[in-house]
């Protein structure tokens, strides 16, 4: 009686762990798609903003070569171009955000995929746990089940080195060697 | 002549805001989609300077760079990192491989191209 409850518990976490598992993996790979997309639109119209204002920057300064344009207004012509510039700068350190995002996304599905196949495991072994058998046979199974869980989440964790700390998107260090 | 630049990186958002501010200070570029792709490139052309990502698909960064420094034309190109990895274990391996730098993203663009000047003009 015990064994085939122990079998029927691991077999219920195996299942619905998966089953939510599975759910979880397919809205992060919704969400990484989503994301490529409005990077690509962002990127086009920030691509499509900036050849604009060059090219309005451009007749502009055609124009004031034809008149006589005080130096105050010259001057404020600069500012804002200089300005224009910074926030170009700053438009394209933000724009990087996909690549960081998309990173984390990846691992974070790579992780799921294992915990998945960790559950898997759990109703392989749990399936071959003695329904009617004797408690110590039983237990030294559940010992069993254990060490490969405790093996595979090491390969896991192993596997899935952070490679992206970045918690904000200020723009980072530069070393020359 | 116009220098040209070697960018590697599986992001294409990425090689794209690179190629963009790049391009804007007057440099050719060259976008490769991994490692493999990279040094496939740099076989047909020897380049002015390549930068590189780390964590790519088919072949990495550090392979690259061990890759482009056993080519003689490579021996003394400059070679820059550009990664979101920034601990020093990483840093020390790829300097070890041959890198020249190591920036860490997201990349300012005025930062990046005052750089990228300092190391080939």
């Amino acid at each position: 009686m015990l064994g085939s409850q122990v079998k029927r518990l691991l077999t219920g976490v195996s299942d619905h762990g998966r089953q939510h598992l599975l759910e979880v993996e397919t809205d992060l790979v919704q969400t990484a798609f989503l994301l490529g997309e409005a990077v690509e639109k962002l990127g086009a119209s920030f691509f499509a903003l900036h050849a604009a204002v060059r090219a309005q920057q451009g007749e502009v300064e055609l124009l004031l070569a034809d008149i006589d344009v005080d130096d105050p207004k010259m001057a404020s012509l600069r500012v804002l171009r200089d300005e224009i510039g910074q926030h170009t700068n700053e438009a394209v350190t933000g724009l990087q955000f996909q690549d960081l995002t998309s990173q984390l996304l990846a691992r974070t599905v790579q992780r799921i995929i294992g915990l998945r196949n960790v559950l898997s495991e759990l109703a392989t072994q749990g399936g071959e746990l003695p329904p009617e058998g004797e408690e110590d046979a039983i237990v030294t199974m559940l010992n069993e089940i254990n060490k490969k869980l405790d093996t595979q989440s090491i390969e896991l964790r192993d596997l899935l080195r952070k490679a992206v700390h970045q918690k904000d998107m200020d723009s980072g260090d530069i070393e020359l060697f | 002549m116009e220098k040209t630049i070697l960018a590697v990186d599986d992001s294409g958002s990425l090689r794209q805001m690179l190629s963009f501010s790049l391009k804007a200070a007057g440099y050719q570029v060259i976008e490769a989609v991994d490692g493999q792709d990279g040094l496939d490139k740099a076989r047909l052309q020897v380049v002015d300077l390549v930068l590189t990502d780390q964590n790519m698909p088919r072949m990495d960064g550090l392979t690259l760079i061990k890759a482009l420094r056993a080519m003689p034309s490579y021996q003394k190109v400059p070679i820059l990192m550009l990664t979101t990895e920034s601990g020093d274990d990483m840093k020390t391996k790829g300097r070890a491989a041959g890198a020249n730098g190591w920036l860490v993203k997201p990349f300012d663009p005025q930062k990046l191209t005052e750089v990228v000047k300092k190391v080939i003009g």
